[in-house]
């Protein structure tokens, strides 16, 4: 009887949640992608008349073909160049012995809190035509060319330094999982460091390097806020720009979007389908069974030792250069900011808090006051509204995309064979650019037609609130995937045994058991998450709607109405403190994420009685103190 | 106590268990010894739930808990891994069963303090995490758990295996105290023979599936049932057919299509005994262990292992010419069994 009613309820929440993945996968990934495949095809001409190969001949002839050598000409020199800079960084601060090491290393993880369109208005402010730099250059040499940084020049060089994160995570870990007998081995026999490095240690790299090869490729191919705010046509500007053209200004925009989304897509899959048959090659793994630590290479020829720190150190400088003047600078005046000097004698915290008026010439030659037109980050309405709106967002669609993944990692982990589409499906958007996905929900969602969504136009008004949380949810889905079923494969099968063996059901050994263990990883997804979401630019700019601003839109939007009628006085400030804040919103997550997440229950109890005894001998100072005041 | 009657269990085509038949008697340390892949640890899930027979009764107390879910069948178990839950403390993981069970909070701590000073835990161990005790505190705190809810039966899962040899043999007496002191009904799963004869009431030799033998320690090593019975427990010679027809022209009456075996202990070196059997030969190598060692000498016929005691008598050297004497009596022989010999 009790069987039976188990058995009963168990089929329901199995027929439920399958309903929810199929509605997921079907509504939210597979249809709307292949609605924009399918629109290549449905182009109707000017007299109405259909045909399906107008937009294949328009690209064959046009300029349209442009957008995808500019794509495949910046991802092929990215290759290059942000190999040479990751692979140096990490050489730099892990294998070399270079002197200062640990603060090169910080300056080089600068783009992990900070990235995107924070980034590159960032390096605008530096290197714009009337960049800080740019200035302080031309003034040194005035036959120089002021718009030095724009197009493709400015986008690489950008993008370089911007898109070695991925290094300084994956291949410093790789190259800190060397065993360092090998090493000693080789130097043993005889091999300098150079040929050590080339013979033994490279190879072993060869793997990373391959996957962060092909990730930087999509990266470069996929590139967005950059192209877009430097100047650049390459394939993602174009398709949100003809996402919000109308036929009425050039022929059959939509189609054209979506074959240039086609277009990325068929790259992306292509190059993810080489990288999975390369990784399911498997690696090379170290065969010892001791590892000894990587000890750091003293560069022997001291010509090459003092040319490696001079490149190190160079490097150094163009990291922490835009940080350090954003910071300054967004402690600065807006006359400051405008002069491009650092006014040593003035510092405020307006861009941040707090608001001003401006008092400015006419043309009538009288002076007109504009009140509050300068305000802080937190005391402007437009900035303070997409912070709210990327928070709200973010947060829902991370916990969201959590959310999901838990609940079928832990029906992949119970039905391995059933559980294999399930992971497919949730892996799916993995295969597909970012851009198209959004670009897929705006065009097939715009109608009041999809009978699944109940005939709701989802784009209109406040409703593409909810299309933009979908979106984020979905693009997040796989990383979740994978980081959170990493998790699950450290839970010991016997520890469920034992919970059941203990008296208790399912659902008490989920919650009490399987999810502590499992929690800090769900934590940490959901915080890196939350972390891109924040900042993120391609997606909310390819929706392009009023009812979901995002923070970076806004960020965006500062370079452009600067001081425009005496509006927006301080954009250039409040648009350093931004960066400021996204900063130490980046920085904090991570430190929670590696720094206090990371520690297992002993470390936590650990510094529990540490705080403790600190706290008590605190107190004890204290309580010796009003003793003797009292005495 | 507990009773398994026909047990049958498949998984897929494969039958992992055949007709298993064993009864459990209250307060018995009872041992499930054999090699990797016999159905010993699947026997022990069939008995603690995880696993549904696909034929067959398991009864306890005479009642027969067959469908009994895992949570209600009072029996309690000590993982080989441990299984501690990695995110709680000591006391939780002890407390957890009593939580479950709904139990006033004063009357589990009551309960958690009791179990742990049994073990010998402390109290602070009680507050830290199961990371931050050693292997063998670990085992305790698993046995804790397990003891906590006052189960019926206690099934313990080699626990002994991911510890060092010197703690093995140190924690394997004070698991057999802590038995004794709790009397309660134990199930022990274990490959390791040397353990299952020093801590067990009786054993059953499982094999591929099937119960070799069930008798007290005694029984299975001196009269072991079978041929792989007597391959697996403890170090043993097989005569060679030479041997048996030189043994039988001395008047020894031993088939010759059977196999016969003589353990290293019941062979002697260069014994006065009359009533022994004796063969000459040479040292061919010896092993010094100490407390005992062991030589390989080269008979006319075969080669065999001996064990002499370290008495203080000079030990013999490589090459050495000696004589071995054994007993006919102490031969056991056996009707051939296919993949007997290979148990080790």
């Amino acid at each position: 009887m009790l069987n039976e009613k188990r058995f009963d309820s168990g089929k329901l929440l199995h027929l439920l949640g399958g309903f929810f993945f199929a509605y997921l996968f079907f509504g939210f990934m597979l249809l709307p992608c292949l609605n924009t495949l399918t629109s290549i095809f449905t182009v109707k001409t000017a007299s109405g008349e259909a045909d399906p190969w107008a937009v294949i001949r328009f690209f064959l002839s046009g300029s349209m073909k442009t957008f995808v050598w500019n794509s495949l000409k910046l991802a092929l020199c990215l290759v290059v160049t942000v190999n040479v800079v990751g692979i140096s960084i990490v050489l730099l601060t892990e294998y070399f012995d270079i002197k200062g090491a640990g603060i090169l290393r910080m300056g080089y993880m600068t783009t992990l809190i900070y990235s995107g369109v924070a980034l590159v208005t960032g390096y605008m402010f530096l290197y714009d035509s009337d960049g800080i730099i740019t200035t302080l250059l031309i003034n040194s040499f005035p036959d120089m060319n002021p718009n030095w940084f724009s197009g493709f020049r400015a986008v690489l060089f950008t993008m370089t330094f911007a898109c070695t994160s991925n290094h300084m995570l994956f291949l410093r870990n790789a190259i800190r999982g060397i065993d360092y007998n090998t090493v000693e081995a080789a130097r043993n026999m005889g091999a300098n460091p150079f040929k050590v490095l080339w013979k033994v240690v490279f190879p072993t790299l060869i793997p990373t390097m391959f996957s962060l090869t092909v990730m930087t490729f999509i990266t470069g191919l996929c590139a967005m806020s950059a192209p877009t705010l430097l100047g650049y046509d390459s394939i993602n500007p174009e398709i949100v720009r003809l996402a919000g053209s109308s036929v009425a200004d050039e022929s059959f925009p939509q189609a054209r979007a979506a074959l240039l989304s086609i277009i990325l897509a068929t790259f992306t899959i292509v190059l993810l389908t080489i990288l999975s048959s390369y990784e399911r090659k498997g690696h090379y793994l170290s065969v010892s069974k001791t590892k000894a630590k990587l000890q750091k290479q003293k560069i022997n020829n001291p010509v090459a030792n003092v040319l490696a720190h001079i490149y190190a150190y160079v490097l150094f400088v163009i990291y922490m250069t835009p940080v350090v003047m954003i910071i300054i600078f967004s402690f600065q005046t807006y006359s400051a900011i405008r002069l491009k000097t650092i006014d040593f004698s003035k510092w405020t915290l307006v861009n941040f808090i707090g608001q001003q008026d401006y008092e400015y010439l006419t043309a009538r030659g009288t002076y007109k006051t504009r009140v509050g037109s300068i305000s802080g980050v937190f005391s402007n309405a437009d900035t303070l509204g997409g912070i709210k709106m990327s928070f709200i967002f973010s947060a829902v669609a991370a916990i969201l995309a959590a959310v999901i993944v838990v609940v079928a990692c832990t029906y992949i982990f119970k039905h391995k064979k059933k559980g294999i589409a399930l992971e497919y499906s949730l892996l799916f958007p993995w295969l597909l650019p970012t851009i198209l996905i959004c670009y897929s929900y705006r065009v097939y969602f715009n109608s009041s037609e999809v009978w699944y969504v109940f005939g709701n136009n989802l784009y209109y008004g406040p409703n593409v609130r909810f299309l933009i949380i979908m979106a984020y949810t979905v693009v997040k889905l796989p990383f979740s995937l994978r980081m959170i079923k990493a998790a699950f494969y450290a839970i010991d099968e016997e520890l469920e045994d034992a919970a059941k063996n203990l008296g208790a059901s399912a659902l008490v050994t989920f919650l009490k058991v399987k999810l502590p263990i499992i929690l800090p990883s769900v934590l940490a997804v959901v915080a890196l998450n939350f972390n891109a979401l924040f900042t993120e630019y391609d997606m909310s700019a390819t929706f392009a709607s009023t009812y979901g601003t995002s923070y970076a839109m806004v960020i965006q939007a500062m370079c452009l109405e600067e001081g425009l009628y005496g509006y927006n006085v301080n954009a250039s400030g409040r648009r350093c403190a931004s960066t400021v804040f996204i900063m130490i919103v980046s920085g904090l997550i991570l430190y929670l994420v590696y720094g206090v997440g990371a520690r297992d229950l002993g470390e936590r109890l650990i510094a529990r009685d540490k705080r403790r005894k600190r706290i008590a001998r605190i107190k004890a100072l204290f309580g010796k103190k009003t003793d003797e005041v009292l005495a | 106590m507990i009773n398994l009657k026909d047990i049958v269990v498949k998984f897929g085509d494969f039958t992992a268990l055949h007709d298993i038949n064993i009864e459990v008697k209250e307060g018995e340390f009872f041992t499930f010894l054999g090699p990797s892949g016999c159905g010993k640890t699947t026997t022990l899930r069939t008995i603690t739930g995880f696993i549904e027979p696909a034929e067959g009764s398991v009864i306890m107390k005479g009642e027969d808990i067959t469908h009994v879910p895992i949570e209600k069948r009072n029996i309690g178990i000590v993982f080989q891994s441990y299984a501690l839950f990695p995110t709680m403390t000591v006391y939780d993981n002890i407390a957890f069963g009593l939580k479950i069970k709904k139990l006033k909070k004063d009357e589990i701590d009551k309960k958690v303090r009791d179990i742990a000073k049994k073990v010998d835990l402390t109290d602070d161990q009680l507050q830290k995490a199961v990371s931050q005790l050693s292997g063998g505190q670990q085992q305790r705190v698993a046995i804790a758990r397990a003891l906590v809810t006052e189960p019926a039966i206690i099934c313990l899962d080699e626990p002994l295996s991911n510890l060092d040899a010197k703690l093995r043999v140190q924690l394997r007496n004070e698991l057999k105290k802590m038995q004794k002191d709790f009397g309660i009904t134990s199930i022990y799963v274990t490959h390791d023979q040397e353990e299952a004869l020093t801590l067990s009431d009786r054993i059953a030799v499982f094999n591929k599936g099937f119960i070799e033998q069930i008798g007290n320690p005694n029984e299975i090593y001196n009269h072991s049932a079978t041929e792989f019975v007597c391959n697996f427990i403890g170090d043993i010679n097989r005569l060679e057919d030479a041997t048996v027809e030189e043994l039988n022209k001395r008047g020894a009456k031993l088939d010759p299509k059977k196999h016969h075996y003589i353990r290293l202990e019941r062979i002697h070196v260069n014994s006065k005994d009359e009533n022994m059997e004796k063969f000459d030969g040479t040292v061919e190598s010896m092993e010094y262990y100490g407390l005992y060692i062991k030589y390989t000498i080269r008979l006319a016929t075969q080669t065999v292992k001996v064990i002499e005691k370290n008495d203080g008598s000079t030990p013999f050297g490589v090459g050495d010419n000696v004589s071995i004497a054994f007993l006919v009596s102490n031969i056991m022989s056996y009707v051939p069994q296919k993949g007997a010999t290979d148990a080790e």
